[in-house]
């Protein structure tokens, strides 16, 4: 068996495709595929729609953080944990505590915080690019969820509720406003190479809602989308005479059939797939960058090229009319159980920079006031210690669910704002308790979608993004 | 929300949420639809909550206006007629002050002070209820201003006032108001499993016993009973085990009802359980039960049609009699590939071969049909098509989910093999409901030594209770609200697949639009409390960090000879390679540790050295005085532990790494030992309580098992007796599995022959297939559906029957070709005035791709091939050495889930799939036009046309289209196929000149293929990626 023959030939041939289907049949478009019977009609294509409110932010990169970041080593400072860092605490607080066996005394951030910009927000040492941004940001301070065990968290967080076959956010926007590029997938994942996260596939799953509206993997490295290439290149004009003896097969059949929507449709996806084959490739293509814009990721650097690269490519999807980016790091980088001070550092070098790259680069080129930024993970973690061993120097933190950070910057967003307030220990949050519920609506409303009218009814129950329960917007940090 | 008690008086509820939401009015209104007494009253505690009466503006209520004298009039008047005791809109019966209080469907309609945030009395003042009235009917401002008042005081009612003074439910008043907290802090350790310190708390004369220290309450004084003094000392649940158990410490809200309920006595207080009885339920009315579905189907004869259409059975009667009604027919009969094809796909799920497809066009027996249909029904591959169905509605997978290690199940294969096996055997559909809802209560399986193969089969076939994705094997996911949702999605999956209801629904609430009261959920909880019971859990045993004695099998032992026997002996052989490795690396350790000892020692003075390695050759006890001397100095520097040892010697370090690591391989090699992924009922079940809003720390009623009132008449009690005498089983769930499968019942043969139906048709006669109620689509032939449902029951549940008067009927033999008048007079094919053409599920396209390429490997059953996940992400399944098995033997783990049938919509199973809804995506494109897979299969393909063909391109056009197509090729695809084969050729021919003497054409070792194979396998790889080859006409 012959391999590997030159791949890009084939790439150039694919410009004479099929002509004819609509381009309202789009990535994914099953508009045709199938009508339902009943009412409550789900969307099933990826036109653009009508939003609720006027649109703040036209698309949106959320930065996950897998694995829990700690509030009060990196955004939230406690001086009171420097007053009482060795007094024993866990048993007051022994029911909210994973790992009751290891759990130690109060324990102070081994990191300074100094008050940065304008605003005066204050940041922890060991993110001193995001510090230089503050201005931008809005922080939001007293996040709460329901569970402290990462698979559920991270479900919750993700997609409002604590196990797997929900939408998540990224779908429901998509599903919501349907899409601006029709080459390109609407909902784009941008995984690391080094691995998925916790849940894998199922984080950017659209659950109930039609599969087009789940995200799309792109690979940063080698070919971005699965099967985007073949893996055995055929020689160009091979290529070509294959496509024309499929398309007249096709064209026949579907003329047989009087023109089966379902089959019209799948022609047309057909030559979707085509057309993705260049745009992903160009929009993944970075070569057109200058050596100053990698650097101001740090593409230039080991430590946070990967990162960057995810960053940068988050930036030219955007430019790209990609509505919902998400960046995945591999496994729990923020997932502290011990040596939280080297570790925690060691998770904002690998992230700091690139996303202070970022905010400057989307603001440089005037997209910051179209494209929202978020930023955060699953939960928060404790105020005392998780011991490891006898060495101090190694002691981490648990996971906390009654007390995180999130932060959100650009579009709609009332910049420079620390939201929210915790217990002097940082425990759990104490003035304006933003949900997981609340903490979706405000994003839903910053894209122009109302959360209670943002629903799909199944069975005769209108399933929302936010559960059954009334949610708040968050209107303290909207502009 | 946390449950305060009132001392002495009555449980209170107070809700605590961030936002005072529909919700919580909601739960009240659950709460207290059950029954009258007691239960009411319990609610009106909940309602009251926001102002009790025992609180300081108690005393102002007493001169409050009373709902009997002010109020009631009015309602009685104006409301009771659609709110009342014959008809309950929106569940809402305003005949008592409870029973208002309570609420309907829509939550509270009354919150007590706050007239403007009560619905009652909103909806009377903006002139919205009564609805469409006439003045008369409309109430006065006066009769508006009195029912305000009574509201804006508080809402009060002479029966609020006397359940104030000694008031509360049974439950509140007895052992159950304490019970359920002990079940969710103590009974793990203090219960009926283990009893630690000699305490048993799960029942009242247990707990009055008290344990190793003496009884634990003092009746009549909290403070001085133990368990009040244990756990107020944070001393019980012990924090440090608190994760070991997957228990929460106890609130303080808890410790108080545990304390009032001692302060009154510590009763036992009498309580029974809510059942069905003999007296008609009043929250599901006769006129609730006269829904089409919720009545037993009626055998309808079939209609007299007048057309000239073939009517082969009743099918075609009711099909042709709603045509000709619309003023259509039947459209012309496929032609007889078109049909090969179909009914293959249709009941083996694989195309037809290329000699089915000549013999059947050329048998000229008017039932050559007919015979074809029989042969394919005795297929074994029928089995694996269908079982495939129902594998998606049991929602079966490989692993437990929902954790990042997606824990695998080594034997749910078990139950695929079982369904394959089911539907081959033609197993009558109620028996093969009986075995998955309660198989482990249909015989007993442990009166004989070996299991038997009925025994077998019975016990396999409730892994269909086994299958929802299970956290709970891990502590930290294993607490209380992991294992309900467990639980619910059984029933869920139960409730929709099975009886055609959205059952899930009322687990928090009332059926927002079936007469499913949220009591009825819980009886239906109750039923498999034997074997699902939240505070005696067992977790699957998989867990590798526990050992042997901490496990609890949740896996029943396999100790069928066939299997046991070969599994010891490779455990034995493992065993024994294990021990050889083991001697080998002592052996080694010893000599390594000898040598540096020796090279120690050859440091001493030479006179030392004896003497030193005397004393380390004496065992210490043994030692003379000069030994221990000795020793004393230099035992420790000539004592070489393995640890040192590998940091002194390299060589050891890597000897050691090895060893180690080929002992885990036999480990890993070893498959687990041989169990049974099953459910049973262990007896004794925990108490099942209502739990308002869903939430189990808002244990409500007691409630006993139960079927669904509306599938009842209402007045006949649900009959529960032991399997066999002596049973620690309960029964209940083989009395429900009997009762599912009554030849009467309304909905199981329903919905079960209309899912059949939708396989054959493309969309069910309910086209809603797991909705049979009120918001489900009400059926397109209701006769047919009736008739059908009763002839299956009446021909014993045969599922094969049914198929074949399904694909024998005129209905099923038209064409799916017609013209475009007919789609527009029948758009959405309601009436069946055509078949509708089908795309290939995910599981059909990959079965039909190996099929075509004759590289399905035919082997049957048994543990699940293997996948692979490509660093890119691309999921494959792994070859075997006669190519790839069907995907119903691939594995299905959650989170790897092969890209091919992933990207053809193969279902995620959470918990399961009633239905898969076909996507036309890009990914599909991209999907089968460069995957490496695909491409190979086309190279089979190719070379199977070769084979087969004679050598010219026509005959190979000719037999590629017969293979893959299931149909002879027309003249012009003769003449294109054999165009394009010429220009493919040419342009690898030309490739091939450009490239020779600068590189290989083909990589070292493998056989060159021709231009002309090449180009054949380019061709096949077009038909393989073509419309007609994805979808069936």
């Amino acid at each position: 068996m012959w391999t590997d023959l030159h791949r890009r030939g084939f790439l150039q041939s694919m410009a004479g495709g099929l002509c004819g289907a609509s381009l309202a049949s789009l990535l994914g478009d099953s508009v045709f595929a199938g009508t339902p019977a009943h009412s409550d009609m789900p969307y099933t294509s990826l036109s653009p729609r009508q939003p609720h409110f006027p649109v703040r932010a036209q698309s949106v990169i959320h930065l996950y953080m897998n694995g829990g970041p700690s509030q009060m080593d990196l955004f939230d400072p406690k001086p009171m944990l420097d007053k009482l860092h060795g007094t024993k605490h866990y048993d007051k607080i022994a029911g909210e505590i994973e790992n009751l066996s290891s759990a130690g005394a109060i324990m102070r951030s081994p990191f300074k915080f100094a008050q940065y910009g304008q605003s005066g927000m204050w940041v922890s040492e060991v993110m001193p690019h995001f510090a230089r941004h503050v201005d931008d940001v809005a922080i939001i301070r007293s996040m709460q969820t329901t569970n402290i065990t990462h698979e559920p968290a991270v479900y919750i967080m993700q997609s409002g509720k604590m196990g797997p076959g929900n939408p998540t956010v990224g779908s429901w926007v998509v599903y919501g406003l349907g899409s601006e590029n029709q080459n390109l997938p609407a909902y784009v994942v941008l995984d690391d190479p080094q691995g998925l996260p916790i849940n894998g596939i199922e984080n950017w799953q659209a659950g109930f809602l039609p599969q087009q509206f789940q995200g799309t993997r792109f690979r940063s490295t080698g070919s971005p989308v699965l099967n985007l290439h073949p893996d055995n290149a055929r020689p160009a004009d091979v290529e070509a005479i294959e496509r024309a003896v499929l398309t007249a097969r096709d064209r026949q059949h579907l003329q047989e059939r009087h023109g089966d929507p379902r089959l019209a449709a799948r022609i047309a996806s057909y030559e979707l797939a085509a057309r993705m084959q260049l745009a992903a490739s160009e929009a993944l293509d970075l070569s057109q960058e200058t050596a100053h814009t990698e650097a101001m990721y740090g593409i230039d650097n080991e430590v946070t090229a990967s990162y960057g690269r995810r960053c940068l490519i988050a930036r030219r999807l955007v430019e790209r009319g990609v509505r919902f980016v998400q960046l995945y790091i591999n496994q729990q980088i923020w997932d502290h159980h011990s040596n939280l001070e080297e570790g925690l550092r060691s998770a904002c070098t690998r992230t700091d920079l690139p996303i202070a790259g970022l905010l400057e680069d989307l603001k440089q080129r005037g997209l910051l006031d179209s494209t929202l930024i978020i930023w955060g993970g699953e939960f928060g973690r404790l105020p005392i210690a998780q011991l490891s061993g006898n060495d101090a120097k190694r002691s981490g933190r648990d996971h906390n669910k009654n007390a995180f950070c999130c932060w959100l910057a650009g579009a709609g967003i009332k910049r420079g704002t620390v939201y929210g307030e915790t217990d002097e220990l940082g425990f759990s949050a104490v003035n304006g308790q933003v949900s997981v519920p609340d903490w979706h609506a405000t994003l839903l409303h910053l894209v122009g979608l109302d959360y209670d009218r943002l629903y799909l009814t199944r069975d005769g129950l209108n399933e929302r993004l936010t559960g059954v329960h009334p949610a708040r917007v968050v209107t303290e940090v909207l502009a | 929300m946390r449950i305060s008690a009132g001392l002495g008086m009555r449980l209170l509820v107070t809700v605590e949420f961030p936002r005072f939401c529909r919700s919580i009015t909601l739960a009240a209104a659950c709460s207290c639809i059950g029954h009258v007494g007691a239960v009411l009253v319990a609610s009106l505690g909940v309602v009251a909550a926001s102002e009790p009466l025992d609180r300081p503006g108690a005393k102002a209520a007493l001169t409050a206006p009373l709902f009997e004298t002010s109020v009631l009039p009015i309602l009685q008047a104006k409301c009771v007629r659609c709110h009342g005791g014959e008809v309950r809109k929106a569940d809402l019966d305003l005949r008592t002050a409870a029973s208002l209080l309570a609420g309907g469907e829509s939550g509270a309609v009354v919150e007590p002070q706050k007239p403007t945030e009560s619905l009652l009395f909103e909806r009377i003042l903006d002139g919205s209820m009564p609805p469409d009235a006439e003045d008369a009917d409309r109430l006065s401002e006066a009769q508006i201003e009195q029912i305000r008042g009574w509201i804006a005081a508080g809402a009060v009612s002479q029966r609020s006032l006397s359940a104030d003074s000694g008031g509360g439910s049974p439950e509140e008043n007895s052992f159950h108001a304490v019970l359920p907290i002990l079940l969710r802090h103590c009974t793990v350790c203090h219960g009926p499993r283990v009893h630690e310190a000699d305490l048993d708390l799960h029942t009242y004369a247990q707990f009055m016993r008290g344990g190793k220290s003496g009884p634990i309450v003092q009746a009549g004084d909290p403070e001085r009973s133990l368990i009040v003094q244990r756990i107020a000392a944070h001393e019980m649940p012990p924090i440090d085990r608190l994760i070991e158990v997957s228990v929460k410490q106890v609130d303080v809200s808890e410790l108080e009802t545990i304390r009032s309920w001692i302060a009154a006595g510590a009763r036992e207080g009498d309580v029974v359980a809510d059942t069905a009885g003999n007296e008609s339920d009043l929250l599901v009315t006769d006129q609730d039960r006269d829904f089409w579905s919720f009545r037993a189907p009626v055998r309808a004869v079939p209609p007299v049609v007048t057309g000239v259409d073939p009517v082969r059975n009743a099918v075609d009667a009711f099909v042709l009699a709603q045509l000709e009604s619309r003023r259509l027919s039947f459209a012309a009969p496929a032609d007889r590939a078109t049909l090969l094809r179909r009914v293959c796909f249709d009941l083996l799920g694989i195309p037809p071969s290329p000699e089915q497809l000549a013999s059947f066009l050329e048998d000229r027996d008017p039932l050559a049909y007919e015979k074809l249909v029989d042969q394919l029904l005795a297929s074994p591959d029928y089995g694996e098509r269908w079982g495939r169905v129902w594998l998606d509605v049991a929602g079966y997978a490989d692993s437990d989910g929902k954790r990042e290690q997606d824990l695998a199940r080594p034997y749910a294969w078990r139950y695929r093999d079982y369904v394959i096996r089911a539907f081959n055997r033609d197993k009558p559909y109620d028996q093969f409901l009986q075995q998955q809802l309660a198989g482990d209560e249909l015989a007993d399986y442990s009166a004989t030594p070996q299991l038997t193969d009925a025994h077998y089969d019975n016990l396999v076939a409730t892994g269909f209770l086994r299958m929802a994705p299970d956290p709970t094997w891990r502590n930290v996911t294993n607490f209380i609200p992991d294992r309900l949702d467990v639980i619910a999605d059984e029933i869920d999956i139960l409730g929709s697949s099975v009886m055609g209801l959205t059952i899930k629904c009322a687990r928090c609430h009332s059926h927002k639009f079936d007469p499913l009261p949220q009591r009825d959920y819980y009886r239906l909880i109750s039923i498999f409390k034997g074997a699902f019971d939240e505070y005696d859990w067992m977790k699957s045993n998989w867990d590798s960090r526990l050992s042997e004695g901490q496990r609890i099998q949740r896996e029943l032992p396999c100790n069928r000879p066939e299997e046991r026997v070969p599994w010891e002996a490779a455990k034995a052989k493992v065993d024994q390679q294990l021990e050889i490795l083991r001697e080998v690396l002592r052996a080694r350790t010893a000599s390594d540790t000898q040598r540096y000892v020796e090279q120690r020692i050859a440091k001493f003075p030479s006179e030392q050295r004896s003497d030193l390695l005397a004393m380390l050759a004496t065992p210490q006890a043994n030692r003379s005085p000069a030994q221990l001397d000795l020793a004393k100095q230099f035992e420790a520097q000539l004592t070489i532990s393995q640890r040192e040892l590998r940091k002194l010697d390299a060589e050891y370090e890597k000897f050691l790494l090895d060893t180690e690591s080929q002992m885990e391989q036999l480990e890993k090699d070893l498959p687990p030992e041989p169990t049974i992924h099953a459910l049973w009922d262990r007896g004794d079940p925990s108490p099942t309580y209502l739990y308002r809003r869903g939430d189990f720390q808002l244990p409500g009623r007691l409630i006993g098992p139960g079927v669904p009132s509306v599938l009842t008449d209402g007045r006949t009690p649900f009959v529960v007796e032991p399997p066999w005498p002596g049973a620690s089983s309960t029964g209940r769930r083989l009395a429900f599995a009997r009762w599912l499968t009554h030849p009467d019942h309304p909905l199981t043969a329903r919905v079960f022959v209309n899912r059949i139906w939708k396989h054959h048709f493309g969309a069910g006669l309910v086209r809603t297939l797991d909705n049979f109620g009120k918001v489900g689509s009400p059926p397109s032939h209701p006769e047919l559906l009736d008739w059908l449902a009763r002839d299956f029951v009446a021909h014993d549940w045969s599922v094969k029957r049914l198929h074949r008067l399904l694909v024998t009927s005129t209905t099923y033999r038209q064409s799916s070709m017609v013209a475009a008048e007919v789609k527009q007079l029948d758009p959405e094919n309601v009436h069946l005035s055509r078949m509708p053409s089908q795309r290939l599920s995910a599981d059909q396209l990959y079965d039909a791709l190996l099929w075509v390429a004759g590289q399905l490997d035919p082997r049957r059953g048994g543990a699940p091939d293997g996948v692979e996940l490509r660093n890119d992400g691309l999921t494959t399944p792994r070859r075997g050495s006669a190519g790839w098995r069907r995907s119903i033997y691939l594995q299905q783990q959650r989170k790897v889930v092969v890209t091919h049938l992933e990207t053809f919509d193969f279902p995620a199973m959470n918990p399961n799939c009633s239905e898969r809804h076909d996507s036309t995506v890009a990914t599909q494109a991209l999907y089968l036009w460069n995957n490496g897979m695909v491409e190979e299969l086309a190279e089979h393909f190719a070379d199977r046309v070769v084979e087969l063909a004679a050598d010219t391109p026509e005959s190979q056009v000719e037999v590629a289209h017969r293979i893959a197509l299931g149909r002879p090729a027309t003249a012009t695809e003769l003449k294109t196929g054999v165009t394009a084969l010429r220009d493919l050729t040419e342009a690898w021919e030309a490739y091939d000149a450009r490239l020779v003497g600068s590189e290989p054409v083909a990589p070292a070792g493998s056989m060159p293929r021709t231009a002309v194979v090449r180009a054949l396998s380019n061709w096949c790889h077009a038909i393989l990626n073509s419309a007609e080859f994805l979808y069936v006409d």
